[in-house]
């Protein structure tokens, strides 16, 4: 052939799909947009301040990082700025600026990069960036404003026992983090994903439907509102975030179809079990990044059976007549050739899976156990040293405060007779001076009417029934509302108190007798008043013992 | 209800281009070239020589083995040389070489009319391997010894595969409207060997003028039915044809015969009818000429041997210069880096095209979407498979049913990440199936 042709060669196939992984990866970024959005008009512009700082910045981490290692460099694929808009949907409206960036550093350099970059992530780089800060920054990252107050998300709302409007969870007028508020914003997002095929409803379906099931059974064993309480469930917290967008990342979730059946419904009781008996409300993060960790043993034992394995060449008439009589009793259901193919179930797998699952669990279990007996005593020590700390900070003048063991049996009866029914006196104690001279008196406190329980609080009084001071032992209230209780200037409102009856009032204490309420909290003061009164009623008594002596 | 199999993929057809072209007859001009090897098995040995005059029709190489084929000369003319020729494969095979004279004088060739049912078997078998007979849908197995298995008596279907499910090709198609009847008296022919046996002519539904035509002809024919296949690569797959129309399953160790099954390719049962028929060897093919990058793509009836610059220039050369061009379909066939190669038993297209898919997109990092898993028609793990390699771990490759892979191409095609899946695998295949053999 005379004419000179420059021809390529290459293996076969030949041509190959429009779809790359940067098609991919936009059509994510698309999908998250209507929440995005939705998360801008809610909270205004610091949310798109934080969206955009963290995208740039996970996206120059991982330009830099590439840049330094001397590696290709990939970010126009763009998986760092999907890592970078799902971590700012996942963060409080009001986070300052410097801890995104922080956050951002964690997700792309070391979840991401340092584990060998794209597709090789354990973990899903934004959740684990946000479990990260959750546990760095816990006040912050816990802290949600919703029309310019500081507020409950519905979740902590529900699971103090308050109700919630159903309606405005699905729509999204309640507070949260940027991304997670709007049900109908992430499901409209959803949709084009599936539309798209760019993820399979498998996981977020069994997800979402065994999630669902636990709570409803959880419901109706505890006589709640069993619709109501599974839809506010449902809409609350980042459980449609979580499950559309994260449970389906690629890197991070099951190949094998039985393995994806698997992993969403760890995620589900693990999400349950997380929500309903977890110390916070929220469990879809932490059920996702576990589950993530277990993806590769659960995909190692759901290998799928390649096409014809196990086919039998013996013994084919018979074979053949089986298959010929299913085939006539197929046709007759008239079921489509499909169908059979998915039905196919392999137990063997899951059973290995189950049981590896199982193990582990107990192997977790035990190791748990022996951490808790090894760390027995020192927790005790440490306890009578906070005791300690706070006796010496409601009575700084004391030489020793001595608990004579009373038996507090009547005494309780007393108060609980006066109306103080959610406290408790857990000890009274005496405080001396170096002479051994009784100064006052310091009392341990429970109040159960806490937002988030109980309150363990200590009080110390003088002779004359003055408070010296109060602290507290044991307090679970929501990070930056109720737990402002244990601020200086919260706590120092009750010092020179003498009279019961202390009252608390939004519009700033006036009266001899009124301290001021913590804003947004006003069941945490309340509560903590109680227990000054309570014991300050006690006091009454004992006041007039202590002057005859 | 359409039959299919779970997988595969749906790349641009491309089929409008040549579908409803009718088969031009092409007649070569320059040398013709014969490869030895264009079937598997043993090459076929000469039995001309330098200098001799050959007529269409006569036999200048006798098969060497008993997996082997006859091949014929499809020009008269005088033997050139023999010598290794570059053929499509990429290597050079030891070839003879014809120096077309233009006359096509031809051997005479000997109907034999007798009623298919008073066909000897032998006789049937004998007629196909003279006439050299081998699988025209590109792999080239003779035909005489897939069909005389050991288990002849469990044979009990037989399919012809006219899926063609390769984006592009029509010549399969062109021979179903045109020769129809020739078609189904090759398979009637084949299912004379195995008594009781069914046939089965496999179409896919975006062909509905050839199944109408069919069921036409077939409709007072008991034994052959015509099945609707779902439209979609690979549809043609052997293992995977054998499921959809039959839901037997065979593995990798297994041949179609030990379900009962025997497939052929549309052509191959054209060239049955021929060989038994007309006493014709097998010297001529469709050939689909086609891609974007050609003046007037359509179908020839090309004489084996024919170089494929000439069938280029035929189709009224390239409109635009060609990037690529390739021999057989898009998804399997293989790229070429010249066009002085000649057309074999096996060849079923040419196609040119402008632009050159795999070397644009650059393979990146897997991105773990499962795609490949849910495409493939042998259901291994593509992504897994070629980590494996990657790693050096046969073990796991095989543990991962490796050699389940049949080579499609859907893995790569669907892979966003544009991995090289295929072309890792099919290569760690070879080299497990060479080590085999040693």
């Amino acid at each position: 052939m005379s004419e000179n042709l420059n021809l390529k060669i290459s293996s076969s196939p030949h041509v190959r799909s429009k779809t790359s992984t940067s098609d991919v990866m936009f059509d994510v970024l698309i999908a998250l947009t209507p929440a995005a959005a939705f998360g801008l008009y809610q909270f205004g512009w610091h949310s798109a301040l934080l969206m955009l700082v963290c995208i740039a910045c996970c996206v120059g981490f991982e330009a830099l990082f590439q840049k330094i290692v001397k590696k290709k460099i990939t970010v126009l694929d763009f998986s760092a700025a999907v890592t970078g808009l799902l971590l700012a949907m996942n963060l409080p409206p009001e986070l300052p600026v410097w801890m995104a960036v922080i956050g951002s550093f964690f997700a792309i350099i070391v979840v991401k990069q340092l584990f060998g970059g794209l597709g090789q992530n354990f973990m899903n780089p934004a959740l684990a960036a946000r479990c990260f800060m959750l546990l760095s920054f816990s006040k912050q990252m816990t802290t949600f404003t919703y029309d310019g107050v500081t507020a409950a998300t519905p979740l902590t709302i529900l699971k103090a026992g308050g109700d919630v409007n159903i309606k405005d969870m699905f729509f999204g007028f309640t507070g949260g983090t940027i991304g997670e508020t709007s049900a109908i914003a992430l499901l409209i997002g959803a949709v084009y994903l599936l539309i798209k095929k760019v993820i399979s409803p498998k996981i977020p379906l069994i997800y979402i439907g065994t999630f669902a099931a636990c709570i409803a059974i959880y419901a109706t064993v505890k006589d709640y509102n069993v619709a109501q309480y599974t839809l506010a469930h449902l809409f609350g917290g980042g459980l449609m975030l979580g499950a559309w967008f994260m449970a389906t990342d690629y890197v991070t979730s099951p190949i094998t179809s039985l393995g994806k059946i698997i992993y969403a419904v760890i995620l589900g009781l693990l999400t349950f079990v997380l929500r309903i008996f977890g110390s916070g409300a929220e469990g879809v993060s932490y059920a996702i990044i576990i589950s993530n960790i277990l993806v590769p043993l659960i995909e190692k034992f759901t290998v799928p059976a390649a096409f014809g394995e196990g086919a039998e060449i013996k013994d084919k008439k018979a074979h053949r007549q089986e298959l010929k009589e299913e085939k006539k009793a197929q046709k007759e259901a008239s079921t489509d050739n499909e169908v059979k193919e998915k039905d196919k179930f392999d137990f063997k797998g899951i059973m290995k899976a189950i049981v590896a699952i199982c193990i582990i669990t107990l192997v977790m279990g035990a190791a748990l156990g022996v951490v808790y007996n090894v760390t027995k005593d020192p927790i005790e020590k440490a306890n009578e040293k906070a005791k300690t700390e706070a006796y010496k900070e409601v009575f700084p003048d004391a030489y020793e405060v001595r608990n004579p063991e009373l038996d507090l049996t009547e005494i309780n009866d007393v108060i609980k007779e006066m109306g103080y029914t959610h406290d408790t006196i857990d000890e009274l104690n005496i405080a001396i001076d170096e002479n051994k001279n009784l100064i006052g008196y310091v009392f341990v406190v429970t109040d159960d009417n806490g937002y988030g329980g109980e309150i363990q609080m200590v009080i110390g009084f003088r002779n004359d029934g003055t408070v010296t001071g109060i602290s507290f032992l044991s307090i679970n209230e929501t990070v930056g509302l109720g737990m402002e209780a244990t601020s200086e200037e919260f706590k120092k409102q009750f010092v020179g108190k003498s009279s019961t009856g202390i009252t608390y009032t939004k519009q700033g204490a006036v009266l001899e007798n009124q301290v001021d309420a913590l804003s947004g909290a006003t069941i945490t003061t309340s509560a903590v008043c109680d227990g000054v009164n309570a014991a300050m009623s006690i006091m009454e008594a004992l006041k007039g013992g202590a002057t005859g002596e | 209800m359409s039959f299919t199999f779970k997988g595969g993929i749906h790349p641009y057809e491309g089929k409008e281009l040549t579908m409803d072209k009718e088969v031009i007859e092409y007649l070569p001009k320059g040398d013709m070239v014969f490869p030895l090897s264009q079937h598997i098995g043993a090459p076929a040995k000469p039995v001309v020589k330098k200098g001799d005059r050959v007529l269409v029709g006569q036999l200048i190489a006798e098969a060497g083995g008993f997996v082997s084929a006859n091949i014929h000369s499809s020009v008269s003319g005088t033997v050139k040389v023999i010598e290794p020729r570059l053929t499509s494969s990429g290597s050079k095979v030891n070839s003879i070489v014809i120096e077309n004279d233009g006359k096509y004088e031809s051997v005479e060739f000997v109907p034999n009319n007798t009623p298919v049912g008073e066909l000897k078997k032998e006789e049937i078998l004998e007629a196909i391997k003279a006439a050299g007979v081998v699988g025209m849908g590109g792999a080239g197995f003779p035909t005489n010894v897939k069909l005389s298995p050991k288990n002849a008596d469990e044979i009990d279907t037989i399919i012809i595969n006219a899926s063609e499910c390769e984006p592009y090709l029509t010549s399969d198609y062109r021979r179903l409207m045109e020769e129809a009847d020739k078609v189904i008296e090759g398979l009637r022919i084949a299912l004379r060997l195995f008594d009781g046996a069914k046939g089965i002519i496999a179409v896919e539904d975006n062909k509905p003028k050839a199944i109408k035509l069919l069921q036409e002809k077939l409709k007072d024919d008991p034994d052959i039915k015509v099945n609707k296949m779902k439209t979609k690569y690979p549809e043609g797959a052997e293992r995977q044809l054998i499921y959809a129309n039959t839901k037997r399953y065979i593995n990798c160790k297994m041949l179609p015969a030990d379900v009962g099954c025997i497939v052929h390719n549309v052509d191959t049962a054209y060239a049955i009818c021929e060989a038994v028929r007309e006493g014709k060897p097998l010297i001529d093919r469709i050939v689909t000429v086609s891609g974007d990058a050609i003046q007037n793509p359509c179908n020839f009836l090309v004489r084996t041997g024919t170089n494929f610059a000439e069938l280029i220039e035929a189709a009224g050369g390239f409109k635009s210069e060609p990037e690529k061009i390739i021999a057989g379909g898009p998804m399997m066939g293989k790229a070429v880096y010249q066009t002085d190669i000649p057309i074999t038993k096996g060849a079923s297209a040419i196609l040119c095209m402008t632009k050159d898919e795999v070397a644009e997109n650059e393979p990146g990092a897997c991105i773990r979407c499962g795609r490949c898993v849910s495409v493939c028609p042998g259901r291994v793990m593509p992504n897994a498979l070629a980590d494996c390699v990657e790693h050096n771990d046969i073990e796991g490759f095989l543990e991962g049913n490796g050699m389940e892979c049949c080579e499609c191409g859907c893995c790569s095609y669907i892979c966003p990440a544009k991995r090289h899946l295929t072309q890792t695998i099919a290569g760690t295949r070879k080299l497990v199936l060479a080590s085999k053999k040693k």
